[in-house]
């Protein structure tokens, strides 16, 4: 049984394995630089919201002292939830900036590929001939940054990818080529 | 032609769907029973409750009865229903997955058959008659199956029909109308004979079944059952006399080994009633064009799967089915876009060797040719099995002391040495032709087969810890669901990715 060590001889005459294009040779189009600006706002916003709500206990005790149920608060480990919360940010800050670089997008002949994420790498290729339908969302603040999001849908659902975070025009001219080829 | 003018189910029909709709309303409404058995006359309160309540959901049976038709337009199958909200629903042939007959008890002691259509993007129950003639429904099967075997499966490569139509799918008429009826292969075609059970059979798959499981279950249905009676236990006990008590604890200990005897045989005891159930003169057949099987005893139930609809097979076994030389073979078919359980299945049990031969040359018939390619997981993967499989090891050490948790923890070393070594010895991904084949497991052993020209996706997945090794997992989207082939080295796993890719494009632009 021929292995992969030994694949300079085909085992089997029908295909040359050393000739089945190779994905890896392909060059990605990344999205949007304003989707960075957009996540990134996204991740300020979750932020602040979450230091908020980890500081509360405070902000009452301050603003209210004379209340008996804020001023008997002590707050020995108060370092715990507001430690978990920054480790966490971070984390997710890691994400975004290193992950953005990588999300990109490759069309070929056939099938679309898309990859994404720094933590949890994946790279997802969808033939065209089995894309059921596609969808572009635009929601209120990707219109106000000019973007939208691909969505394209395979029978089962497994395979769904969503391409977020392109340009506007770059959205409808993808959408155009997937729709085209996916008829031929 | 038949079916061509809408008509209702058979009258007898009525009965059934009465049945049918007073467990639905009951399972639902039954807070609103037990409220309106309140009172001072609690029996006669609470017949007169159910009977409004039988009477309610019969009423509703006959409407829903009388606003039921079906009929047969060109290529596609129509139902008007609704009783409150009214539905018109068209099925174009070509969007059919399965057409499943069914046979319940009621409709068993009538003689009448049911008919559940399932497609792609319907959970299934949707598109159901539960009562017509027997030979009505044969009638109605070859029609809707006279095209629906013969043209392109909207999960496969070739299935163009009927992508870019509305979400729903089921409103939209297909576009080429144009399409002939062939002749009906798969009712016609001479079939070849798969597993067929007799009790001798029967009972070797009921005894193949998880007893353990099947035990616990029973376990269960036997302590609701008993309601108060383990209370009462403790109370006799308490009333004895404090000599007794020794007496007792040696009694219950006597007991342990009958208590374990008897929860084995019960299991036993369930795995033989489901069997029973479930596979009760069991009949399978290859045709030219798909698969057919009937099987169940109070509930028939008969399938007819297109070759081209299986999107995903699996063998499983266990010790004692490889016994038996027994495998249990699952056939999946496309799931609906939402579902979450994974695709219509078909499971057969007592797939002997020679079966599986038969089932594989007719659905994949490159099994056959010396495999492509053959991918092994990384020898990384076998420490990290033990690893994961020798954490229990902790706990040893929390419960007991020196000698006792290190004698315990090397023999629980060694047998997950053991095991897990075999476990990772069983994984092997072939790649054929057309075909995909994953093996996994030592005790409980399982055999995934899936094509490439169904593939609705391709994808290499891994962690940052990983991508630095060069190790990533390959996952394989189907129609039916995932499956993944994990810790593989990149090189084999991007020469196997982009194998498949390139066989997918090879198939579909031959279709």
């Amino acid at each position: 049984m021929p292995t992969l060590v030994d694949m300079d001889v085909p085992a089997n005459s029908a295909i040359d394995l050393t000739q089945v294009p190779q994905l890896e040779a392909l060059e990605y189009t990344g999205v949007s630089p304003r989707y960075r600006t957009l996540r990134l706002l996204v991740w300020a916003l979750v932020q602040c919201g979450l230091t908020l709500l980890v500081v509360s206990p405070f902000i009452l005790k301050l603003v209210f002292p004379e209340q008996e149920a804020f001023a008997d608060m002590e707050f020995d480990f108060w370092w715990i939830p507001l430690g978990v919360q920054a480790t966490l940010g971070l984390f997710w800050l890691t994400e975004e900036w290193l992950g953005f670089p990588r999300r990109g997008y490759a069309v070929r002949e056939r099938d679309i590929t898309y990859r994404s994420g720094w933590f949890s790498r994946s790279t997802v290729t969808v033939p065209y001939a089995q894309i059921q339908h596609l969808e572009l969302v635009q929601g209120p603040v990707a219109r106000a940054f000019g973007l939208k999001h691909l969505k394209l849908f395979t029978a089962g659902g497994s395979g769904n990818l969503r391409i977020a975070g392109l340009e506007e025009g770059e959205a409808d001219r993808l959408r155009t080529v997937l729709d085209t080829r996916s008829l031929d | 032609m038949p079916f061509i003018e809408p008509r209702r189910q058979h009258p007898l029909g009525v009965l059934i769907l009465a049945a049918q709709f007073i467990f639905k309303f009951a399972q639902q409404f039954w807070p609103a029973l037990v409220v309106g058995s309140f009172g001072d006359n609690v029996v006669r309160n609470g017949l007169l409750t159910v009977g409004i309540f039988v009477a309610v959901s019969s009423a509703y049976a006959i409407l829903y009865y009388l606003r039921f038709r079906f009929s047969v337009e060109g290529q596609v199958l129509v139902l008007e229903k609704g009783v409150l909200r009214r539905e018109r629903l068209q099925v174009p042939f070509e969007r059919i997955q399965t057409i499943q007959l069914y046979q319940g008890p009621l409709q068993q002691i009538f003689r009448l058959t049911g008919v559940r259509v399932d497609t792609a993007g319907s959970s299934g129950s949707e598109l159901q008659l539960v009562a017509i003639r027997k030979d009505e429904a044969a009638e109605l099967q070859a029609i809707l199956r006279s095209t629906a075997s013969t043209t392109a499966d909207p999960g496969g490569a070739e299935g163009k029909g009927s992508a870019f139509e509305d979400e729903g799918g089921q409103d939209v008429l297909p576009g080429g109308a144009s399409v002939e009826r062939g002749e009906d292969p798969v009712v016609h075609a001479p079939q070849k004979e798969l597993v067929t059970l007799g009790w001798g059979a029967l009972l070797k798959v009921g005894l193949s079944q998880n007893h353990l499981r099947n035990a616990f279950a029973g376990l269960a249905l036997v302590l609701y059952g008993l309601g108060n009676v383990p209370e009462q236990i403790t109370a006799w006990m308490e009333s004895l006399p404090a000599i007794a008590a020794p007496l007792i604890g040696v009694a219950f200990f006597l007991l342990i080994i009958p208590g374990i005897l008897l929860f084995l045989m019960g299991g036993i005891a369930v795995s033989m009633g489901t069997a029973i159930l479930k596979y009760f003169n069991l009949k399978s057949g290859i045709g030219a064009e798909g698969l057919h099987a009937e099987m169940g005893l109070l509930r028939r139930q008969a399938f007819e799967v297109p070759f081209a609809r299986i999107h995903l097979t699996e063998w499983r076994s266990n010790w004692i089915r490889r016994k038996f030389d027994f495998e249990t073979l699952e056939v999946r078919q496309a799931m609906a876009e939402s579902a979450t359980t994974g695709g219509l299945r078909v499971y057969l049990p007592a797939m002997e060797p020679t079966h599986r031969a038969l089932f594989e040359a007719a659905v994949y018939p490159d099994l056959q040719t010396t495999p492509m390619l053959e991918l092994l997981p990384v020898r990384r993967l076998r420490w990290l099995l033990w690893v994961a499989a020798a954490t229990p090891t902790v706990l040893f050490w929390l419960v007991w002391t020196a000698p006792a948790a290190g004698l315990a923890t090397a023999l629980w070393l060694a047998f997950t040495g053991f095991t897990t070594a075999q476990r990772f010895g069983s994984l092997r991904l072939t790649a054929h032709e057309d075909t995909i084949v994953l093996e996994r497991g030592w005790f409980w052993r399982r055999r995934t087969v899936l094509r490439m020209a169904q593939l609705q996706g391709v994808e290499w997945k891994r962690l940052v810890f990983l991508e630095r090794r060069s190790i990533g997992h390959l996952v394989f989207h189907t129609a039916a669901g995932a499956r993944r082939f994990a810790y593989v080295d990149k090189v084999q796993g991007h020469a196997l990715r982009d194998l498949a890719l390139n066989q997918h494009h090879a198939r579909s632009s031959r279709a």
